[in-house]
């Protein structure tokens, strides 16, 4: 059997000499520049979470790149571990694609690496660290290590007056007993941009203004519910892709590394609070003020009675007709492992857990309707790197009383989904981008603990 | 005899029984409280099949008694609780017999602080009839710690006990040092051991022949986050110990919180 270190040591190797070719790419210099360094963040006044960033701030810069447009990125390793830096949702080589179980080469301390890519899709992206946190509540998607990513599309039509990029992040985290009989990590803080609610700059809104949203959740492993108070949210796309059928919402769910983009017509004076729903949650800091030029006064926040979300309602309105070509099935059955009540989880895809997860060999152009089995107790964040997929299916409960809750629909691209407890979700997506492909749940704890499974190409 | 010295025997002798409520609840503390807006409820059902036989100063003899406790717990806070006994005994010759009443306030250092092991301190006051226990009044001074590292669990209650009111209220403060060492065999099942000691007053520790010495074999069954279920069976290793002691806790927690997924 190869161990997980031994898997780890042959796709760097690889990926190594993959990237020699690239030296010559070397000598030019990077359009963009990311330092890994330590950092230490003012989440408010008395408050302070001391982590790894970008460019010594988390979340990290907005990078703005065409798309299509090859971009060099310098990416310097100031820490004292090896990092990695995974563009997310972006069609890439594995290579540079910022996975070490792909192949790309991990960024050993105190060195730099260059990241050369052709970006595409165009849409709302973003870039974290891709490396494993195991025990460690400070590395990984725990850090800073995150900042958010617009793929330009060639044509932009701007059909707003400001956008706002925001990351939903949760800090400073601590194992604790849960319900489910097994560790968990939970969270002292949480904030949007770095700032708890009230510590950080209002966005300052016009009257009559068309605003965009870009959101992120780059939470380790938790959920968000978002509102703003005293308006509607017009979700025009998931995860970087234009919906089929735009929605005004009240709230946005986004579960770990998903993107909202929103659109809110600012016609509510006022100053209002954009923040998590939950009220534990906002009062660990997860909000900010949205200030209207001109108004005065406290921020007001409009307590939402319930929870409310779902995907279908994106969606196209009638059931889309079969592919020409039949997919092909891959069921993966989700599961955990008990390993004591000290101890966080184990977990399976098809009984087995990374680096001893495998599937069958995907042939390009090939057609697949991945069929997400969960059986597990938790909800799963499901991610397919360097590949985006359709929702098709999902809700079906696995307790055998009935079917999908949602079945065939259409239209909605994505590269994250929330896969609920007990219940099956199916994706379609064409295998049409050859190399080593990633697929695992985006809770870092989950991932640290065997849910991934490396797709290859035949 | 000296009239001292014969109270000094009689200190020797039964001390270590007479401070011994921990037959009617036979547990050694996780540092873990119950979550406010809840309630505990846990019977402890203790009989001893061999212990002492003898009725000594009044005191009924432990022989074959049937203890029931019924336990309350509500949960104020995330890191306080307030408990609350109704001891009783049965027993052939007896009857049913209403023993004494408990009142135990616990606070714990909250799981957000990050530190590296659990910890709680308990404080248990109350009284118990003279025909169960000499000292009628006990205070009790407890604290917790414990630590779950994969499938083990430790904990360690090196409680401090002392008589408000009865023979012993000259004594001082005991040592009454309880533990538990246990492993989860499955997300159900846990199995280990728990010991229960008492050595006397921490100025003077009885001799060891004296002194309260237990061992229990326990099973931990985790059916469900609102049950708790511990059985057991326990040995006296010394002669001021009751020798064989069968235990069960059976607990239900009862949530009366209002839960909106919105808080």
């Amino acid at each position: 059997m190869v161990s997980r270190r031994e898997v780890l040591k042959l796709s760097g190797a690889t990926a190594i000499s993959a990237s020699l070719g690239a030296i010559a790419q070397d000598i030019a210099p990077a359009d963009y520049e990311l330092d890994i360094a330590a950092v230490t963040l003012d989440v408010a006044p008395r408050r302070q979470v001391k982590t790894t960033g970008y460019n010594g701030q988390a979340p990290g810069p907005l990078l703005h790149l065409k798309e299509g447009r090859t971009v060099t990125i310098a990416v310097t390793n100031h820490t004292d571990h090896p990092e990695v830096v995974h563009w997310h949702g972006l069609f890439l080589p594995p290579a540079v694609d910022g996975a070490l179980e792909e192949g790309t080469p991990p960024i050993a301390p105190g060195t730099s690496a260059r990241y050369t890519f052709t970006p595409a899709p165009a849409g709302f992206r973003w870039y974290h660290s891709h490396v494993m946190a195991m025990g460690d509540l400070t590395r990984g998607l725990y850090s800073g290590q995150h900042g958010p990513l617009m793929i330009e599309p060639r044509n932009n039509p701007g059909l707003y007056d400001q956008e706002f990029f925001l990351a939903l992040q949760d800090w400073d985290g601590y194992l604790s007993a849960s319900e489910d009989g097994a560790m968990n990590p939970s969270y002292r803080v949480s904030t949007i941009n770095g700032k708890a609610l009230g510590s950080g700059e209002p966005l300052r809104v016009k009257q009559g203004a068309r605003v965009l949203l870009h959101v992120v959740n780059t939470s380790p492993t938790e959920p968000h519910w978002v509102a703003l108070a005293g308006h509607e949210l017009a979700v025009l796309a998931l995860d970087g892709n234009p919906v089929p059928r735009p929605q005004r919402v009240r709230m946005l769910r986004l579960a770990p590394a998903e993107r909202v983009c929103a659109a809110v017509e600012m016609n509510n004076p006022g100053i209002w609070i954009l923040g998590e729903v939950r009220r534990h949650v906002q009062a660990a800091g997860m909000g900010l003020v949205v200030e209207y030029g001109g108004q005065h006064g406290a921020p007001r926040w409009q307590q939402p009675a319930d929870l409310s979300w779902n995907y279908e309602q994106f969606a196209t309105a009638v059931p889309i007709e079969a592919a020409a070509t039949p997919a092909i099935a891959v069921p993966l059955v989700f599961e955990s492992r008990f390993r004591g009540h000290g101890a966080m989880e184990a977990w399976t895809i098809n009984g087995k857990s990374y680096p001893d997860t495998s599937a069958a060999p995907l042939v390009s152009g090939q057609r697949y309707r991945l069929l997400f089995i969960n059986k597990s107790r938790d909800d799963h964040p499901l991610h397919l790197h360097r590949h985006s997929f359709e929702l098709r299916s999902f809700g079906k409960s696995l307790d055998g009383s009935g079917t999908a809750r949602v079945n065939n629909v259409g239209g909605i691209i994505k590269d994250v989904v929330l896969v609920d407890a007990q219940t099956q979700a199916e994706v379609e997506f064409v295998a049409d981008h050859p190399g080593a492909t990633l697929f695992h749940c985006h809770q870092q704890s989950h991932m640290d603990q065997g849910f991934m499974l490396l797709f290859t190409y035949a | 005899m000296p009239r001292c010295g014969f109270l000094l025997l009689l200190f020797v002798f039964f001390s270590p029984m007479a401070r011994a409520q921990g037959n009617y609840e036979i547990q050694v503390y996780g540092s873990e409280t119950v979550p406010p807006a809840n309630l505990m409820v846990e019977l402890h059902s203790n009989f001893t099949v061999e212990g002492e036989r003898e009725t000594i100063d009044g005191v009924y003899p432990t022989n074959h008694q049937l203890h029931e406790t019924l336990e309350l717990t509500g949960g104020i806070n995330d890191w306080s609780e307030l408990g609350f006994y109704i001891f009783t005994s049965a027993q052939d010759g007896h009857g049913l017999q209403w023993v004494g009443d408990h009142i135990r306030p616990r606070i714990r250092v909250p799981e957000s602080w990050g530190w590296p092991v659990g910890v709680s301190l308990s404080m248990e006051f109350g009284y118990q009839r003279a025909l169960y226990s000499l000292d009628t009044w006990t205070w009790e001074i407890r604290p917790i710690i414990d630590k779950a590292v994969g499938r083990w669990y430790f904990a360690v209650n090196p409680a401090f006990e002392r008589t408000v009111h009865g023979p012993d209220v000259n004594q001082g403060w005991a040592f009454a040092p309880s533990a538990k060492i246990s492993y989860d065999f499955t997300a159900v099942v846990s199995g280990g051991i728990e010991y229960y000691g008492d050595y006397g007053a921490l100025s003077n520790f009885v001799p060891v022949h004296n002194q309260q010495q237990q061992v229990f074999l326990v099973t931990d069954l985790n059916v469900s986050p609102v049950w708790e279920i511990n059985i057991g069976v326990g040995v006296g290793a010394t002669a001021a110990t009751d020798h064989f002691i069968i235990k069960c806790i059976l607990g239900r927690r009862f949530d009366f919180g209002r839960h909106s997924p919105v808080d």
